[in-house]
């Protein structure tokens, strides 16, 4: 099957195919595979009972005790208000006091989200802002903002679940000084043992776990430490009817 | 290597002011922050699902390696299983030669520390960055971890400082810890930008897909696994876990044990190789990741198929156990001279690396409180792992020498006795205080630092024992022997003669069964279960003679070595074993047998008011046999007696059998805390159920003139009764 495959890698780079049925399913549909552990994590993983909106609050005051900053929005309309907000403050030295630029922003999501895309283009007006993979990878080095997607979140530890079999999704959450992330506020559980059964249904390869808080470190005198190679900031946005 | 002077290296640990502050403070604060993190949960229903999980995969460990390993090899990773350290290597080398790798960087992992791995790179021209913060620093510095999640608690911001001037060659300012974070992110990015290829270990490895988790706060290890081309893991044999879902069985315990968190700030699980973008030849390119596996054995799988060993596979790497572990509190992690240190660490250091001989220059520094295993998410008893391994090493080296003379002094009461007068008579008589020996002259004279010894009783309390018969109850409830012990025969002869006096008044009939002898622990303490044997059979054989319901010690070692070990001493032995099953089933801890008479008769009803007293929980009375409430009940019951807890009721007092007298430099900090922590209460007398314990304690509030009184329950029972 690999053999058969080959050829086509070059040319459907930006997405990945694990085998030829699932290609032609998918030229059939008319429709390309996005390079995530799981194209649909409502439909494939959710199954019933295990998510519900019920859990997050207790996720995001947990997620706040971990030093992320947590806004819940309507839909994606206030999400982007409060993004350009965010990025307007980082600028201005609200946060900490420091000034921290934001000219360069990494963004991903964007294909498989059109709210999301439309979100980053709005931005380009604003900011210098890259999606292709290639540009992100080329600018990874001198972004300061990078903005992705989640999948759900977790009650107990404050967590969100992020599906990050892309090297840009990886790049773009963990280089910047700040990360942004969208995360659906009616997708959250209990706990970590429902979050590690879900993640089961789906996890046949790639790159996915948990994220809580920005980077930090206790390695001097075991006094807390942001930022110490990630992100210093971690933004959530958690939109209410995002799927 | 020269031989290494362990003693030498504690005095000099015990005088950094430094680690001593961070330590103490680190011992203070973490078993509160641990219980925060685990707020709402049930953590026992936690670490057994967890223990059971792990257990089930040790015993099918080869399956669950060959599916790991089919799984990492269907998804496009190259798989390879190396017997021992130098394998490992070999294959590192050939990886790099095969990709043209120049530049590695790594992300902390105990594995590669256990099999020194730096090495085969630096040997190779191949420059290596650690990137975790700690090991970075330390690594600056040529220091070696001191602790396995916290590898720079040993030193504080300033010292910290230094590191960072000697790598970056600019003043870096003690004062200022972000700088230095920020210095640490911008020095390391280029090397994570830079480099080629990526190492990390693995916190567990999922058989059904082949995944492996990484858990991480400063997210170098996302860094490490998304950046360059090739990554590497390297991952032990225990690490092995079933299914995705149990993962959630290491992730709810790991964090919060470790580091007090409910979660790190990174869990990533990497599944296969992963697409990488990078620049080739001038030339961006989207590639899938080269990943290699290489699943280390160096030891794990020998240790797999033995029935006590195997439980090493229950250990998280969390660091739990040193956290708590009242040695590791005072001296740290650079002591016990290995990779791993604390109690786990000498366990690991046994059973990997071929690391016996290691192990046996630092396994008396687990006192075997049992202080570590009420913490352990695996629930590992590692003091009785520590024990099987010193137990193997004297089956190979033989005993130490000193146990020569030792030996037969243990086997034969009257002449241990006989040697113990002569030796106080030399000594003692001039130098006693009251019921202490305050100073000892010449070569003994370190034994009395910082505590008073009790003077050797003129009476052993075997030789008393007699005469109190004629006081036992016309129609006793139940017949009784008891077991008198080293200490409360020869030491604390009075207060044997107030445990007979109890038990009568507890309408049981006492018998002294004049043969016995020691319970045989500090013999089997240092691993030599031949002459425990010898010991235990008769012991055994003395207290068949007669015909009681109950064998009663009021000395919780004594009482844990009669119950529990005797029954395994003999587990090869059928005819042993029933006897020695005969025997364990009629032992009981005094206290908690008094209680028990006590409620059945009426008199365990809490008084109040009256002399302020406090209760010190001795390791074995506690953990080794679970027992906590009764002796307080009985305080509480006890006329005109106030009980008041103190702080740190249950942390050991120092004394640990022979420990207090071979490391007196550990032993006396330990002392000088619990001490503090009685003074506090304002507590007139402080009562305890152990009489090592009452040794030492009694010893240490002589000592600083606190005029406080040490007791054994007894005492204070015994003077209540009419």
């Amino acid at each position: 099957m690999e053999g058969v495959l080959l050829p086509f890698r070059g040319n459907i780079l930006k997405y990945e195919v694990t085998d030829v049925c699932d290609l032609l399913q998918a030229m059939c549909k008319g429709e390309l595979i996005v390079k995530k552990v799981c194209r649909d994590w409502p439909k494939e993983a959710f199954g019933s009972g295990l998510v519900d909106e019920c859990y997050y609050d207790e996720f995001e005051k947990n997620a706040t005790t971990a030093a992320a900053k947590v806004f819940k929005v309507k839909d994606f309309a206030e999400g982007e208000v409060k993004l350009q907000e965010i990025l307007k403050n980082l600028a201005a030295g609200k946060y900490d006091d420091k000034v921290l630029p934001t000219k360069e922003i990494l963004a991903v999501g964007g294909e498989e989200r059109p709210e999301l895309k439309a979100i980053y283009d709005n931005l380009g007006k604003d900011y210098t802002v890259f999606t292709d993979k290639f540009d992100i990878a080329k600018h990874k080095a001198s972004a300061e903002v990078g903005i992705s997607v989640a999948e759900f979140c977790i009650a107990e530890s404050g967590s969100i679940v992020v599906d990050n079999k892309s090297y840009e999704a990886r790049v773009t959450s963990m280089l910047p000084y700040t990360n942004i992330v969208f995360v659906p506020a009616k997708y959250a559980v209990k706990d970590m043992s429902v979050a590690c059964e879900i993640i089961g249904k789906v996890f046949k390869d790639g790159y996915c776990g948990f994220v809580t808080g920005p980077s930090r470190t206790a390695d001097i005198e075991r006094v807390l430490s942001l930022g110490v190679h990630g992100p210093n900031y971690l933004f959530i946005i958690a939109v209410e009817d995002m799927k | 290597m020269a031989e290494r002077n362990i003693k030498e290296e504690i005095k000099a640990k015990l005088k950094d002011d430094v680690m001593q502050g961070a330590l103490s403070k680190f011992a203070e604060q973490y078993p509160g922050s641990r219980l925060k993190s685990y707020e709402g949960q049930d953590i026992d229903a936690l670490r057994n699902s967890f223990r059971d999980m792990k257990i089930d995969a040790v015993n099918h460990i080869e399956e669950l390696a060959d599916k790991f390993q089919a799984s990492v090899e269907k998804r496009g990773g190259v798989f390879y299983r190396a017997k021992d350290g130098d394998e490992v290597k070999r294959i590192l080398v050939e990886i790099c030669r095969e990709n043209n790798v120049h530049k590695v960087v790594k992300s902390k992992s105990m594995a590669s520390e256990e099999i020194h791995m730096n090495e085969c790179f630096t040997n190779n021209g191949i420059e290596v960055k650690e990137t975790d913060l700690g090991e970075w620093m330390i690594a600056i510095a040529g220091h070696k971890p001191s602790h396995m999640v916290m590898p720079a608690i040993h030193l504080n911001r300033y010292q910290c400082a230094e590191m960072f001037t000697q790598e970056l060659k600019e003043e870096v300012p003690g004062e200022n810890i972000p700088y230095m974070i920020q210095k640490a992110r911008e020095t390391l990015r280029e090397k994570f930008l830079a480099a080629d290829m990526g190492v990390t270990g693995a916190n567990f490895g999922i058989a059904e897909n082949g995944a492996i988790g990484l858990v991480t706060n400063e997210g170098n290890a996302r860094l490490v696994t998304t950046l360059p081309r090739i990554h590497v893991v390297l991952i032990g044999y225990e690490k092995l876990i079933p299914t995705v879902a149990d993962a959630a069985k290491v992730l709810r315990l790991l964090p919060r044990n470790g580091t007090c968190q409910r979660m790190t700030s990174y869990m990533t699980m990497v599944d296969g190789p992963t697409p990488v973008i990078y620049e080739k030849n001038g030339e961006w390119v989207e590639e899938d990741r080269k990943q290699y596996v290489i699943l280390m054995d160096n030891g794990r799988l020998e240790a797999a198929k033995d029935p006590i060993f195997k439980q090493v596979y229950q250990c998280v790497r969390c660091a739990s156990c040193l956290n708590v572990c009242p040695i590791w509190t005072k001296v740290g992690g650079h002591v016990y001279g290995h990779i791993y240190s604390g109690g786990i660490g000498a366990v690991l250091t046994g059973l990997l690396n071929n690391g016996l001989d290691d192990f046996a220059k630092f396994s008396d520094l687990c006192i075997g409180c049992r202080t570590c295993v009420t913490v352990c998410p695996g629930k590992m008893p590692i003091p009785d792992i520590i024990d099987e391994l010193r137990s193997r090493y004297i089956q190979k080296n033989g005993a130490p020498s000193m146990d020569g003379i030792f030996q037969s002094v243990m086997s034969d009461r009257s002449m241990m006795h006989t040697l113990l007068l002569k030796a106080a008579s030399l000594t003692s008589a001039p130098f006693t205080n009251g019921k202490f020996i305050r100073h000892l002259p010449l070569f003994f004279a370190n034994m009395t630092k910082g505590r008073s010894l009790p003077a050797i009783a003129p009476t052993p309390a075997r030789d008393r024992m007699e005469a109190l018969y004629r006081n036992n109850p016309k129609n006793p409830r139940y017949k009784v022997a008891y077991f008198s012990g080293c200490n409360m025969d020869f030491i604390f002869s009075d207060s044997s003669v107030n445990v007979v006096k109890v038990l009568q008044d507890a309408e049981c009939s006492v018998v002294y069964p004049m043969e016995q002898s020691c319970c045989g622990k500090p013999i089997l303490g240092v691993g030599d279960r031949e002459t425990g044997r010898k010991i235990a059979k008769k012991n055994i054989e003395a207290f068949e003679k007669y015909d009681v319901d109950y064998i009663i010690s009021a000395c919780p070692t004594c009482t844990e070595t009669l119950h529990e070990t005797y029954k395994k001493l003999f587990a090869n032995d059928p005819e042993w074993s029933r006897r020695a099953e005969a025997f364990c089933k009629k032992v009981r801890e005094f206290s908690s047998f008094v209680a028990e008479q006590y409620k059945r008769m009426g008199r365990l009803t809490p008084t109040s008011g009256g002399e302020k007293v406090t209760y010190h929980d001795s390791c074995h009375i506690k953990r080794g046999l679970g027992i906590s409430e009764e002796p307080r009940a009985l305080l509480k019951a006890a006329k005109g007696v106030e009980l008041v807890e103190m702080h740190n009721c249950d942390k050991c007092c120092g004394m640990a059998g022979s420990f207090g007298m071979k490391y007196q430099e550990v032993s006396i900090p330990m002392l000088e805390e619990k001490v503090k922590n009685i003074k506090d209460t304002g507590a007139t007398t402080a009562v305890v159920a152990c009489p090592a314990c009452m040794m030492q304690i009694g010893g240490g509030l002589d000592k600083a003139e606190t005029g406080i009184q040490t007791k054994h329950i007894a005492d204070i029972l015994a003077e209540r009764i009419k």
